[in-house]
């Protein structure tokens, strides 16, 4: 079982949650500011490449972040699903990314580097955030005809590990690999841009430096050996799934409905005929995944597609209660239940039985008329008269 | 009482791997990472709520924060910039840099650099919320765990810096 993380893992409430949010914060604040992000000068100066402190302290962070979380969830200590991954929206991305750079080296701040200024004193990081405030109220006030655009682009919370199907702990040691060479170079750009424009170029001390990319890496390949672990996630990650048969759910639905949530995961979601009734309506901009971590546990989930589930969905793994693949999809539903049951060829009571049952079922399913059962051929041995009219009683 | 001595800065990988393990610590407690820009948006929202609650709370935009039963400023980001603010505090007066100014080139006129916040803020205040967060929320803290939207939005925040660099120029100089 995972022990982290703790809040999402129910350790403690919101008010403690604000007040950890405000401690945390306090760290965040403080670190900027020994970082000298206080100063725009030091923020503006990545732009011309005389000091690339940003591109350092930023790349640094990820990467030592981006590794730990590799390396406890290849431990299994964290459970990487709860983690909240931002939802790519490309477009948004890509227009937002670009128009938040020119706002970063116009105004010599990015929001948070602005509070942090705006504590140490400046007027400047001030009145840049006053303009923060203003242009997100001006997004709001254009927000109706940008609705499309603000949506486009749509693919959910993928990590590049998920789009690229390399483990997490690996493409982590990869960006490791990364901030380094990119730390390498930026340090040669400076020894060239610097003198330039008449500045020197910085020179942070080489053995301490060293000291952060041999922990860096350390954590970094610590990770990678997990994923060559039996380690405990992956197992229970590739576990085989609970099945259910198409006609055991089908009962179920009839029987008691109030005990299932049922989960379309089919990848575009069809006309209500082609699902099963009582599938739950994915509300627009979420996932089955999403929607399915916010369901309390007092039901059975039961999840379809097409044919058989080879594996769930990472976040839907997040439900706490019992979790059934439907056997065979929604293909096998529609042969076992959806389609007119065939009369058993020779009738037994317990084949008779079994076709009523089924009948019924398609009958409710479908509204056709049930078939009557085909009649039950006796036996000549069967010795005992015909039941008396009127019975016995 | 005399201020602290102005204090050197950390070395910038010693400062990135502190705010990694600061980042780390938020995403094993909380399960989530920092953020900045929602909380400017979260007090202006709250601003215009106060003078004008029935048109924002029916603003399609807006509606997700203002609305019977909502508090805007009850929020995990809200109360973390506010640590931030503090944090920053602290740093700056230990550091010996808590100092009343406005930081400028020298080639430009006080006016100047003050318009240039300002419109500089305009622009990351819009791109935040088309982007769904800012430096903080997206880049760094998408960036660690590798969402893909999160590593697009920081290249193309470099690219937009580095495109209008040069034409800004004089007032870093």
């Amino acid at each position: 079982m995972s022990l982290l993380p703790l809040y999402p893992l129910d350790a403690f409430g919101f008010p403690a949650g604000l007040l950890v949010g405000t401690l945390i914060g306090f760290a965040f604040g403080f670190v900027l500011e020994r970082a000298g992000f206080g100063n725009a000068k030091n923020l503006a100066a990545q732009f011309y490449l005389t000091d690339t402190r940003v591109l350092k302290v930023m790349f640094s962070a990820i990467a030592t972040a981006c590794a730990g979380i590799g390396l406890l969830s290849g431990f299994g200590v964290l459970d990487l699903s709860l983690l909240t991954v931002p939802e790519t929206f490309l477009g948004p991305h890509v227009a937002g990314g670009l128009l938040l750079g020119v706002g970063f080296i116009v105004s010599g701040y990015c929001p948070g580097t602005g509070v942090v200024a705006m504590a140490s004193g400046k007027w400047d990081a001030a009145w840049s955030l006053l303009g923060v405030m203003t242009g997100s109220l001006l997004f709001g006030y254009v927000y109706a005809p940008l609705e499309g655009f603000y949506k486009s682009g749509a693919m959910g919370s993928v990590t590049i590990a998920e789009a690229l199907g390399i483990p997490f702990p690996v493409l982590a040691a990869g960006v490791v690999a990364m901030a380094v060479g990119c730390f390498l170079g930026a340090e040669k750009l400076e020894a060239v841009f610097a003198p330039k424009l008449g500045k020197t170029a910085p020179v942070p001390n080489p053995t301490v430096r060293n000291r952060v990319f041999a922990g860096m890496g350390a954590v970094a390949l610590l990770g990678v050996v997990t994923v060559a672990l039996p380690a405990r996630t992956r197992a229970t990650a590739s576990a085989p799934l609970a099945k259910i048969g198409s006609v055991e759910l089908a009962q179920k639905i009839v029987a008691s409905p109030q005990d299932l949530w049922i989960l379309d995961l089919r990848e575009t979601q069809p006309a209500s005929a082609e699902r099963i009734p009582g599938t739950l309506s994915l509300p627009e901009g979420t996932t089955a995944a999403k929607l399915a971590a916010t369901l309390p546990a007092t039901r059975t989930l039961v999840a379809y597609g097409r044919g058989d589930l080879a594996t769930l969905p990472e976040g839907l793994r997040a439900f706490p209660g019992e979790i059934l693949v439907l056997s065979g999809g929604f293909d096998a539903w529609k042969n076992a239940v959806l389609a007119t049951p065939q009369p058993p060829a020779e009738p037994t009571p317990a084949l008779i039985a079994q076709f009523r049952m089924k009948s019924a079922l398609n009958g409710y399913f479908t509204g056709a008329a049930a078939a009557p059962p085909p009649k039950l051929v006796v036996k000549a041995v069967a010795t005992s008269a015909a039941p008396k009219k009127g019975g016995g009683c | 009482m005399q201020p602290p001595a102005e204090r050197p800065f950390w070395n910038p990988y010693v400062a990135g791997f502190v705010l990694g393990l600061v980042l780390l610590t938020s995403f094993l407690v909380m399960g989530f990472g920092l953020g900045s820009s929602s909380a400017a948006t979260r007090l202006a929202v709250g601003a215009v709520h106060l003078v004008a609650p029935a048109a924002t709370e029916a603003n399609a935009y807006f509606s997700q924060y203002v609305g019977p039963g909502k508090n805007v400023l009850e929020d995990w980001l809200v109360f973390e910039v506010l640590g931030v603010f503090l944090g920053g505090l602290v740093g700056a007066y230990s550091g010996g840099r808590l100092k009343s100014e406005v930081i400028r080139g020298e080639g430009i006129s006080k006016g100047r650099r003050i318009a240039m916040a300002i419109v500089g803020g305009l622009l990351m205040g819009f791109a935040a919320r088309l982007a769904r967060g800012c430096t903080s929320g997206q880049a760094l803290t998408g960036g660690a765990v590798l969402s893909l939207g999160s590593w697009v939005f920081m290249m193309c925040v470099f690219a937009g810096g580095y495109l209008v660099a040069p034409f800004v120029k004089r007032d870093w100089r």
